[in-house]
């Protein structure tokens, strides 16, 4: 088989292929899922989500259990959403051998409801003050915090104002609402976000309404010596609602963890179906070709693969080794060759009478020239179509293991972030957000693999066709 | 002779079971004997325990003594081709031994009691759902056979495929949610309410209730594939000469259809058929453990969360051997269903 045949007979395949609508459509869903792996940097909102998926550290600024951020659409209440302020305006104010630093961050409050909390997060080095107020739209200042950082070096300052602020909180109220209301209310008990957001009225502390408008979050230091410094200064508004796809009780965004996950099904299912397709169709061939007392042998052990129920087996052995995302792609394959085995070697069996291999047998061509050379390109095209229909079983089977929990830890797969929510209660507490996705995904995946595999087939084998 | 063949058939399926289990052994045995040394350990410190009126330098030797006789009659000081070896025909005749931590309902700690309890449940929601998925798969594949092509055939197909990757845990946990913790009409899993009803009649439709769901979730996902399976068997019998002269005769497309076309049809429609179900039914093995559905499945879960062993081990032994077990069946009524294959006794 040249080049030129190999084009000519690619391009039939493609005229064929374009008329078959779900293949189509699997097609389109595929390029999608690997523009999204080629492009993750970009359109993962939290970077580090492959390697941080379970550092609780990584993800303490976000919303724990809250839903996508779209659902707004849906309530008359709107809340607001997770953001992150990175970008201040900084003014230095130069002294007398002191410096005052100024960083502004505006935020634009246009919700029903205040967010859970506001985190202030910077890196520090050296010892100096913080002061930390907000700038409110109807022109009142409330101070809200100060603190003196001392002897950081490079350690992260970490300031949450639903904590931190309460007692300045607490003046605020106190300064407007009216002494009846105040006898409820103490320091500890109130609600600073509450406070911050709402209209300074007499009724505040009781019936608050939403004051919108631009809020200006300012954090003032000193800095007295050359070696104090402060970097990548940030405030996250924590919402009650949270990305694309929401949040878990471990305040992991979802969606960046949905996206890490996609490679990995990928992988799983393209690694596992191509090596296994090819090892059942080399084994068929084989088999077929040698016949006799070789062909009995590998019928028996093809058999006693066959005998195996997939699953449990690769949940005991996950139980028991404990393996690595290798370890699971090498079982997968060791238990899901026999797939073509037996349709390629009833192939094989015609083929091999054929008379052009008699021919290249009388030419002196040995037995695995011939069968590398003349038999297997003939099968190639068939075990396509098995490869696309092996895809969507080994990224079910990975997923059935992480589901129990016996997955590799040290990735991101769907299964496992179902694992998760399973067991903590998220099917029992409504959180859909966390259930549907990666159970959507799956599905979609194995979707998409099944039209083109189907297409596929229909090019191959012509008697299914619909007439 | 149908009966030699069935014996071999069986034989061969015995023999199977009999390797598989050796591979087994061969394959965990690190890990049960670790836990069989862990077991002894533990019963020599009862029984150590329980001889209050002993010197420590007495109790020592008894200790030593005790273990090293349970080590030999657990046979762990022989080869390890042995101990393989011994191990296997244990599983081979059902001899699991003791669970590290689980137990059955009735307090026994022998696995052969844990997994015999939840064996009937599983069988008892997959045959039924095994039951009702053939009937709507055939008669669907029957159906998409005859007009291929049509608006019925094309819908169909596309929910195949759809439903190909679809993971039947996964629209469980979904019906969950929905129809159990928003909407509450089902139970929240298991087999009978707390506490059970007493009356037998009240106490069956307390089990068809607990029921629903998981078949539900079992028959949403199921038929699919199977219709698919049956349509192309179908389908390429109604292509063949025969069944067009038959239509050319005039013969009713009902009995060309169910009489000529079933006949033929039947040998690889039940392997096919049965054989897709048997997979799929591995595979939905982990779905019991989302209902709390108390069998073989869900004795997996609860075995993977307390790591004992000893049940996985048994679990894996019987989900095997009933695997085995449902592919014999099938030879069987293969051979029955198709003269040919008994007479040249190779398949």
């Amino acid at each position: 088989m040249n080049m030129k045949d190999f084009l000519a007979g690619l391009s039939d395949f493609w005229n064929e292929f374009r008329r078959d609508k779900a293949g189509l459509v699997g097609l389109a869903i595929l390029t999608v899922a690997l523009l999204t792996i080629i492009f993750e940097p970009l359109i993962v909102p939290y970077g580090e989500v492959n390697s941080r998926w379970r550092d609780i550290n990584y993800w303490e600024d976000n919303s724990s259990g809250a839903p996508p951020a779209w659902t707004n659409l849906f309530s008359s209440a709107k809340k607001a959403v997770t953001t992150t302020l990175s970008k201040p305006k900084v003014e230095e104010i130069e002294g007398d051998g002191v410096s005052i630093f100024r960083y502004e961050f505006g935020y634009d409050y246009r919700y029903d409801e205040p967010p859970l909390d506001l985190v202030f997060r910077a890196e520090g080095w050296g010892t100096f003050p913080l002061l930390v107020s907000v700038e409110r739209p109807d022109g009142q200042t409330i101070d809200l915090y100060q603190y003196v950082a001392e002897g950081l070096d490079g350690d992260d300052l970490r300031v949450t104002l639903a904590n931190d602020s309460k007692s300045a909180a607490y003046q605020f109220l106190a300064a407007n609402a009216s002494e009846a209301d105040m006898i409820n209310f103490d320091s500890y008990s109130i609600k600073p976000m509450q406070i911050m957001f709402a209209e300074a009225t007499p009724t505040m502390a009781t019936a608050s309404t939403p004051l919108e408008g631009e809020y200006k979050f300012v954090v003032q230091t000193m800095i007295m010596s050359e070696d104090v410094r402060i970097e990548k200064p940030h405030f996250t508004v924590v919402g009650a609602v949270s990305g694309a796809l929401g949040s878990d009780t471990g305040k992991r965004d979802l969606f960046s963890g949905l996206v890490a996950g996609l490679k990995w099904a990928l992988l799983i299912g393209f690694v596992t179906s191509f090596i296994s397709v090819l090892l059942g169709v080399l084994y068929g061939i084989v088999s077929a070709y040698f016949g006799g007392a070789i062909d009995t042998t590998m019928n028996f052990v093809y058999e006693l693969f066959v005998s195996m129920p997939v699953l449990p087996i690769l949940i005991v052995i996950s139980a028991v080794f404990k393996p690595s995302i290798w370890f699971i792609i090498a079982a997968l394959v060791i238990f899901s060759w026999t797939g073509p085995v037996k349709t390629v070697r009833s192939m094989a069996m015609q083929i091999k009478e054929e008379t052009y291999i008699e021919a290249a047998r009388a030419l002196g061509a040995g037995k695995w020239r011939i069968i590398f050379r003349h038999m297997l390109p003939l099968l190639i095209p068939y075990s396509f179509a098995s490869m696309a229909l092996a895809v969507p079983g080994a990224i079910l089977y990975e997923a059935s293991v992480s589901l129990l929990g016996l997955g590799d830890a040290t990735i991101t797969t769907w299964g496992q972030i179902l694992h998760d929510a399973l067991s903590s209660g998220a099917v029992l507490n409504g959180l859909w957000w966390w259930v549907v996705p990666p159970g959507l995904s799956i599905a979609i995946m194995g979707m998409s693999f099944a039209f083109i595999g189907s297409a596929m087939d229909k090019i191959l084998h012509p008697k299914l066709r619909t007439r | 002779m149908y009966i030699w063949f069935a014996l071999k058939r069986i034989f061969r399926g015995v023999v199977m079971f009999t390797l598989l289990m050796f591979v087994f052994s061969a394959l965990f045995n690190t890990v049960s004997e670790k836990t069989q040394r862990a077991q002894i350990r533990e019963e020599v410190t009862m029984k150590v325990n329980r001889l209050k009126d002993l010197k420590p330098e007495q109790m020592e030797i008894f200790r030593a003594e005790e273990t090293e006789r349970l080590i030999k009659m657990y046979r762990l000081d022989r080869p390890v081709w042995e101990r393989i070896m011994v191990r296997a025909l244990n599983t081979v005749t059902f001899r699991f031994g003791n669970s590290t931590i689980m137990k059955s309902s009735g307090g026994s700690r022998l696995v052969v009691d844990i997994i015999g309890e939840a064996l009937p449940r599983t069988i008892l929601l997959f045959t039924s759902a095994i039951a009702i998925e053939l009937v709507i798969g055939v008669w669907l594949g029957f159906k998409k056979a005859q007009k291929p092509g049509s608006a019925l055939d094309r819908t169909t197909s596309i929910v195949t495929m759809v439903v190909y990757g679809l993971p039947s845990w996964w629209l469980g946990m979904m019906l969950m949610m929905t129809f159990v913790y928003t909407i509450k009409i089902f139970p929240s899993g298991g087999i009978l309410s707390v506490p059970p009803p007493e009356n037998g009649l009240l106490r069956m439709l307390d089990v068809l209730w607990h029921m629903a769901l998981p078949m539900i979730t079992l028959l949403l996902i199921g038929f699919w594939g199977l219709a698919y399976i049956v349509r192309n068997i179908v389908l390429g019998i109604l292509q063949e000469d025969y069944i067009m002269s038959a239509r050319a005769r005039g013969v009713p497309e009902n009995k060309v259809l169910f009489g000529h076309t079933l006949r033929s049809a039947a040998p690889p429609l039940v392997t096919m058929g049965l054989l897709s179900l048997l997979a799929s039914i591995s595979g939905a093995i982990l779905f019991e453990g989302i209902f709390s559905w108390p069998g073989l499945g869900n004795l997996y879960w609860v075995a993977v969360q307390q790591n004992d062993i000893p049940v996985l081990l048994g679990d894996l032994a019987i989900t095997t051997g009933i695997y085995l077990g449902g592919l014999v069946f099938l030879d069987l009524i293969y051979g029955f269903l198709d003269p040919r294959i008994k007479v040249g006794g190779k398949a």
